[in-house]
């Protein structure tokens, strides 16, 4: 019975590699016409930064063509309210997805492979709730649409993708900016955690590698990294609330090394010094070609929306 | 007429069982809202023996006065009218009635319909002594317990196996519509994820039996075994409103009322009628040729059957009980709690436990994770199939209170979510040998990652480590803080060693009970 089955998986993962688009497969490190490459906004209004980040890219319409259907990885790992900021804040997710269906999504699709029971963390996180007002399916990700494929990284050879996510046009990457006991912190690369099934909890062993070969296999095309709220302890599910605090910014990139080295500056000279040394993903994923983690000189651009 | 009206109560009473039984699950709310428990809150049985056992009267328990009274008055009509394993037997013995014989008495076996009352006598005289045996035999508690974890995942299991295959095979057209009917069933009518249960092949077996007797006599457990039918017979014998009298004279002795009747009451020969064993399903007046059967309301004595209840054996089987209630203890349990006697949050102190605790399974049904599961000897002979946490095949939720939301009696309590949280339930430890920072000296940190304790029960030595290139790096040792540690069982569940984990939760320092103590 498990030999058959594992045959038809197999089968299906295989015609589902070679219908894939091609274009998801080849690298797209999308350049931006705007010549920003990094936007950091800060404000109050949650939504307004979001779009503003976004904006200064070139527009949602930069990275999302008509008729596509959009992948959008929240982090909705644990059964928390927003206030503890384990999750992914439910307005970003929500306001992502309405200018994902502007810019002319034919389907947007949100979920996470969650560590909590799923429908506790989905409701509790306030994102199903947030994602589905804006227009998103928001499905539980479920057993069988996981398909073991090559994902040719140097720690995952091979491992079971979720086919929904593999299968979209474009995949959008909404981290949250956390604490970890294990990697010090958790951004982007790690959220990606959540497009994979099987026995993730092996992967902590060799946990920088296994995010940069994540990171390179699904290469999202657009990072937003949620920073309203960030868990400065006990990560990544957090303890009490005084583990938050609050910071009302946003970060948006195609380069989610730029991401993750602003992400790190986010919880202060401490982490800071550390540097490269400190958090070897950045380094691996430079070596990778994935992007650069000096965030500040080419294309940055920050914003204070309560300022101006 | 009223056999019509009697097969509609059935048929409704059983979809409003399946449906309480459906909603015995997480769906969206933190409170599960309709009382899943419903049917138990009306067994007079579970009430009763609850009662002796442990001498505390729970305000739930009022309920059942409704169907003592009910029955006082109408004999057992919960038995023809409503109970859901009384429904089963009759649909399942319809089948075997069909059957054409020569014996005019086909499937009656009066002699036997005694049984039943020596298997209450055996329960209430144990329940005063102590051993509330009330859960194994309880016609309700059985049902859902059978239901919970034997048929239930295996109807699952089936009804997802087939989806899967459309899945694979991924026809088109009709693959994706398979899929969203799928995606409409999972969490609806199927459990949101496949129900995995220990003992769930014998546990459906057993039922499987129950219902397989109504091929030796229609409705036999109901007839012949069950302690709550015996109950309610005692209770509604000398009832007035629903007398079967059979008119001697009409009568054309064609024995159709004894072939029909579902308790087996014998209303042939007339005067036999026997008022205890009657189900009022209205068969023998329906079946009757010559209309000689009424069903009335009469003050006057119709029937003077009797079952045949013999003094000497009510007392062999009270003193049986007696001698039985030692006996089950004698296990080893008795002697040394077991570590993997792990009971849910807000279960009452053991002995008071096994004391309240009827077997119904209702918690491990709505347990979010799969992880309550029925005891096998964990607890002793007596606590065979109450609940124990197995850490390795689900943990305990640390917003979830369902269990304390379901338990009919009370022997998980009913607490707020504040509470539980600050309930321990055990503790947990590394084992240095198999755990990988410890035993393999590389990082790993799964269980700190997913410990719930406020303050965090699980923290990080830090050493330094040498990789295998010589190279030195931080080595995170994970330690338990036994003033934390409330015993969830999360960090054994995502322990990644998976066959014998590299940390393991055991009942010592459970909150409930003092001898269980660390320090």
């Amino acid at each position: 019975m498990a030999d058959r089955r594992t045959f038809l998986k197999t089968l299906a993962g295989g015609a589902a590699f070679l219908l894939a688009p091609a274009g998801k497969l080849a690298s797209n490190t999308t350049a931006t016409d705007a010549g920003t490459s990094f936007a950091v906004v800060k404000s109050k209004d949650t939504a307004a930064a979001v779009r503003k980040s976004v904006e200064l890219l070139g527009g949602m319409g930069a990275f999302v063509n008509k008729g596509e259907t959009v992948f959008i990885k929240p982090n909705i790992s644990w059964d928390k309210i927003p206030d503890q900021a384990a999750t992914t804040n439910p307005l970003v997710v929500q306001t992502i997805v309405a200018m994902v269906i502007e810019a002319g999504a034919k389907k947007v699709i949100v979920a996470d492979n969650t560590c909590n029971d799923a429908r506790r963390s989905y409701k509790r996180s306030g994102i199903q709730e947030a994602a589905e007002k804006a227009g998103a399916d928001v499905p539980f990700m479920e057993k069988r649409k996981f398909v073991r494929m090559d994902l040719g990284g140097d720690v995952l050879k091979e491992w079971e993708v979720y086919t929904e996510a593999f299968e979209a046009d474009k995949i959008i990457n909404v981290p949250v900016a956390k604490h970890h006991g294990l990697s010090g912190v958790t951004l982007s690369m790690k959220n990606l955690m959540g497009l994979i099934g099987g026995r993730r909890d092996l992967l902590h062993q060799k946990l920088s590698e296994s995010i940069v070969d994540l990171a390179f296999f699904f290469k999202p095309n657009l990072t937003i990294l949620d920073a309203v709220r960030i868990l400065k302890a006990h990560g990544p599910q957090g303890s009490t609330l005084g583990d938050v605090e609050r910071r009302d910014t946003i970060a948006a990139s195609s380069d989610l090394v730029k991401i993750d080295a602003f992400g790190i500056d986010l919880f202060g000279e401490q982490f800071r010094e550390k540097g490269l040394s400190g958090f070897p993903h950045l380094k691996m994923a430079e070596k990778k070609g994935l992007g650069t983690s000096d965030y500040r000189t080419n294309g940055y651009v920050g914003l204070d929306l309560d300022k101006t | 007429m009223m056999k019509n009206l009697r097969r509609t109560s059935q048929i409704l009473f059983l979809l409003v069982f399946l449906i309480l039984f459906i909603q015995t699950e997480y769906k969206g709310k933190d409170e599960l809202g309709l009382p899943v428990r419903l049917f138990l809150d009306f067994d007079p049985l579970i009430a009763l023996s609850s009662l002796l056992a442990t001498h505390v009267v729970k305000k739930i328990f009022l309920l059942s006065l409704v169907t003592i009274a009910l029955t006082f008055f109408l004999g057992r009509v919960f038995c023809g009218w409503v109970c859901p394993l009384g429904t089963l037997n009759t649909v399942i013995g319809y089948f075997r009635m069909r059957r054409p014989s020569r014996n005019p008495d086909d499937g009656n076996h009066p002699r036997m319909r005694k049984y039943k009352y020596y298997i209450l006598v055996f329960i209430l005289v144990a329940a005063v002594f102590g051993w509330n045996a009330a859960g194994f035999l309880d016609p309700i508690s059985i049902t859902i317990r059978s239901m919970a974890i034997g048929f239930n995942p295996a109807i699952n299991g089936l009804v997802r196996a087939f989806f899967e295959f459309s899945y694979v095979l991924a026809v088109p057209g009709i693959s994706p519509a398979m899929d969203s009917l799928y995606s409409i069933l999972t969490g609806t009518l199927l459990a949101f994820e496949q129900p995995v249960f220990r003992q769930m092949i014998p546990i459906a077996l057993i039922f499987s039996a129950i219902l397989a007797l109504n091929f030796v006599a229609p409705r036999f457990w109901c007839r012949y075994l069950c302690p709550l039918g015996a109950l309610l017979g005692f209770v509604g014998y000398r009832q007035l409103f629903a007398r079967v009298d059979v008119d001697g004279e009409k009568c054309v002795s064609c024995h159709m009322c004894n072939r029909s009747c579902q308790g087996d009451a014998t209303p042939f020969p007339p005067g036999q009628w026997t008022s205890s064993e009657c189900l009022i399903c209205f068969n023998c007046k329906d079946v009757c040729p010559a209309s000689a059967v009424r069903i009335h309301p009469s003050m006057k004595k119709t029937g003077d059957g009797k079952v045949d209840l013999q003094r000497r054996h009510i007392i062999a089987t009270g003193v049986a009980a007696i001698a039985a209630v030692p006996l089950i203890g004698l296990g080893e349990t008795g002697k040394r709690h077991s570590p993997d006697l792990i009971r849910p949050p807000g279960a009452l102190p053991e002995d008071e436990f096994l004391r309240t605790c009827v077997k119904c399974g209702e918690c491990m049904k709505v347990c979010l994770t799969n992880g309550l599961q029925p005891a096998f000897n964990q607890a002793g002979l007596e606590g065979l199939w109450t609940p124990v946490l197995v850490p390795r095949l689900g943990y305990c939720e640390f917003y979830c209170n369902l269990c304390n939301q379901v338990c009919p009696t009370g022997a998980i309590r009913s607490i707020s979510l504040e509470e539980k949280q600050k309930i321990r339930i055990g503790l947990a430890f590394f084992d240095k040998n198999r755990c990988i920072p410890y035993a393999l000296g590389r990082n790993c940190g799964v269980c700190e990652e997913h410990c719930p304790a406020p303050g965090k029960a699980i923290t990080f030595l830090i050493e330094e480590g040498i990789d295998r290139s010589g190279k030195s790096f931080e080595l995170k040792k994970p330690v338990v803080n036994p003033d934390l540690c409330i015993g969830c069982g999360i960090c054994e569940n995502k322990c990644p060693i998976v066959d014998k984990p590299g940390i393991r939760v055991s009942s010592i320092n459970e909150s409930r009970a003092d001898y269980q103590l660390y320090l």
